[in-house]
């Protein structure tokens, strides 16, 4: 009888999210496990358990999950993982804590796609970038993705630049970027910050309005905005839940919305858990590879 | 290719119940996943995340079960996801914490059955006692007895926090529309003298109800025992029994022990789990609907 193939879930949080236990029973994994309140520690032996009880054939239909909320943490876990590994007892895995890394590929890359479209060719090493809620995880995973792609990029924070700039020396040194720290309590601030920038991603809490029409209007250089916030009101004022290069009232810009990210981050999560499985070889997945297959997604 | 079956499964205790889980492996749910230690404050997100990463095509093959010990929590939680949801992304969530609701409404429907098929009656004006009634199956139960038309009394052996519990039970789950009673256990010789049902739903291995009292019983028609470990609730009433006399009455009351009552709440629980696959639209379900669903069985099997 051909083996089942089995997901093992490892999460540091109380329970694993049901959005991943969807996505991954949708890729055609038979049997999921899910590992809650996983510590790094754990994760060598967990790791060794997972590979040493299937044959080489079998762990070819093995693969392990890393959610969580945390993205070094997660990101952490993968690397660990990946060394508690060697040939031929091998499996795939995964990591993407609360979605982040799927959520910022998709968005980063559905903003780079409007650029190159309205602008000239222009790329994303060309341009000033902010990120505004860029301090939890999918502002973070969104900034280092759009810095590594040589983009000027500022996570702001909306209470204390000190967390910003500790956030962005912390993903500086992990992933050898360039991530600047900034604060924007006030209308003030923001009118500040988004002077001379060309790009604006919004990633702060579901439900809060971040940059009103008037902000906005001072925002003289700007081209894209992506909006990831699908609650209203708008995360920027007058971006739409399904805008995919609709112009921006009050600006020179095109928005990217919500449903627009959230189309591409399903499917560049579907397609990476599908990987999975289909190789003869394990995959090793973060952020980098769901940028690239949401680049490759909007080709 | 269809989506697989998964059904969420819910718990605020810190394991899942492997009862809950075995029926729903066995009532056609392909995949059964566990989510335990969950507070009440985190159902929205998980409900979000559940509804979220499925079409709503997919969603017809998703569901969410609700275990846990806490009655009122579990109420609380089916509302809650119930309301976390919106057209068209919304899936079938069935609350059964503890397995107390599909054992209460098969008990319930058990003795509504016998009611009717023996006394030519039925839960109609008629006194009914919970003994050990505080407990999560003796809550439900006093709930669709009186919901049923009876005079409940719960009796348990703190009258403050019985009356605290009953008034809980007419309130959140009959919605203001009953009105348990309490009453204390030292007390209880009075209240059995006028009863015609009684439910045993104490802890197991506790007995509640000696030959004696029943012999002081003048209209007692019918009385059950959830417990299936010796010695029973109720002397002289084990768990084989099924419509049998109860030796010690003076008045022909029969006794339903928990094998009869076990047996259809095991068709229950498994009828819902297949109800949540089988329905078109999403439905929610608690006491009540388990209630409306062992009628429906016990009529089946005639």
């Amino acid at each position: 009888m051909a083996k089942k193939s089995i997901l093992h879930m490892f999460d540091p949080m109380p329970n694993n999210s049901p959005f991943d236990v969807n996505m991954a029973l949708d890729c055609d994994f038979d049997v999921l496990m899910p590992y809650a309140n996983v510590k790094l520690d754990s994760i060598h032996r967990l790791t060794q358990d997972v590979i040493f009880s299937r044959g080489p054939a079998g762990v070819k239909k093995t693969g392990i999950f890393i959610g969580g909320r945390d993205i070094g943490l997660a990101v952490d876990m993968l690397n660990t993982a990946k060394q508690a590994m060697f040939p031929p007892f091998q499996v795939s895995a995964f990591a993407d804590p609360s979605g982040a890394f799927t959520t910022a590929a998709a968005l980063v890359a559905c903003v780079e796609k409007e650029l190159q479209k309205n602008n000239n060719q222009k790329e994303l090493k060309d341009c000033k970038v902010l990120v505004f809620g860029g301090t939890g995880p999918v502002g973070i995973a969104t900034g280092v993705i759009a810095s590594l792609a040589g983009a000027d990029t500022t996570l702001v924070d909306h209470i204390s630049e000190g967390t910003a700039q500790d956030l962005a020396s912390e993903y500086n040194r992990r992933f050898d970027c360039h991530l600047s720290g900034a604060v924007s309590t006030y209308d003030e601030d923001k009118i500040k910050l988004i002077a001379d920038v060309d790009l604006i991603f919004c990633t702060a809490k579901a439900g809060i309005q971040i940059l009103s029409a008037e902000v906005l209007s001072h925002a003289k250089q700007l081209k894209v905005v992506g909006d990831v916030n699908a609650v209203p009101p708008a995360g920027i004022a007058g971006v739409g839940i399904n805008d995919f290069g609709t112009p921006l009232a009050n600006t020179n810009a095109v928005a990217v919305g919500p449903l627009a990210v959230g189309n591409i981050k399903y499917k560049v999560q579907h397609e990476l858990l599908c990987s999975m499985l289909a190789g003869d070889k394990p995959v090793y997945l973060d952020f980098r590879n769901a940028y690239t297959m949401a680049q490759s997604l909007l080709k | 290719m269809s989506k697989p079956f998964i059904l969420h499964m819910f718990t605020t205790a810190k394991n899942l119940s492997p009862f809950d889980v075995n029926m729903a492996l066995d009532a056609g749910w392909i995949s059964a996943v566990p989510y335990i230690n969950v507070e009440p404050s985190e159902v929205a997100g998980l409900v979000q995340d559940v509804i979220f990463s499925r079409s709503p095509k997919g969603l017809k093959n998703t569901g969410i079960f609700i275990g846990g010990r806490d009655t009122k929590q579990a109420m609380d939680m089916l509302k809650t996801a119930k309301n976390s949801m919106f057209k068209p992304f919304t899936v079938s969530v069935f609350s059964d914490p503890s397995g107390a609701f599909t054992t209460a409404a098969a008990m319930v429907a058990i003795v509504e059955d016998e009611l009717k098929l023996k006394f030519d009656t039925n839960f109609e004006n008629k006194t009914v006692l919970v003994l050990g009634g505080t407990g999560p199956v003796g809550q439900a139960a006093s709930v669709l007895a009186a919901q049923a038309g009876a005079n409940v009394r719960m009796i348990g052996r703190q009258l403050d926090k019985t009356q605290r519990i009953a008034d809980m039970c007419s309130q959140e789950f009959g919605d203001n529309k009953i009105t348990i009673a309490a009453g204390l256990d030292s007390e209880k010789s009075q209240y059995i003298e006028d009863a015609d049902i009684i439910f045993s739903v104490g802890a197991a291995g506790i007995q509640l109800l000696n030959a004696e009292q029943i012999k002081s019983a003048k209209q007692l028609k019918v009385v059950t025992d959830v417990n299936a470990v010796p010695p029973s609730g109720v002397e002289g009433l084990d768990a084989f029994f099924n419509g049998s006399a109860i030796e010690s009455s003076t008045s022909g009351a029969i006794g339903i022990g928990a094998l009869a009552i076990g047996n259809i709440k095991y068709q229950v629980q498994s009828l819902l789990l297949k109800k949540m696959i089988d329905n078109e639209d999403p439905i929610y379900l608690h006491f009540e609907h388990a209630f409306e669903m062992a009628r429906q069985y016990i009529q089946s099997k005639k």
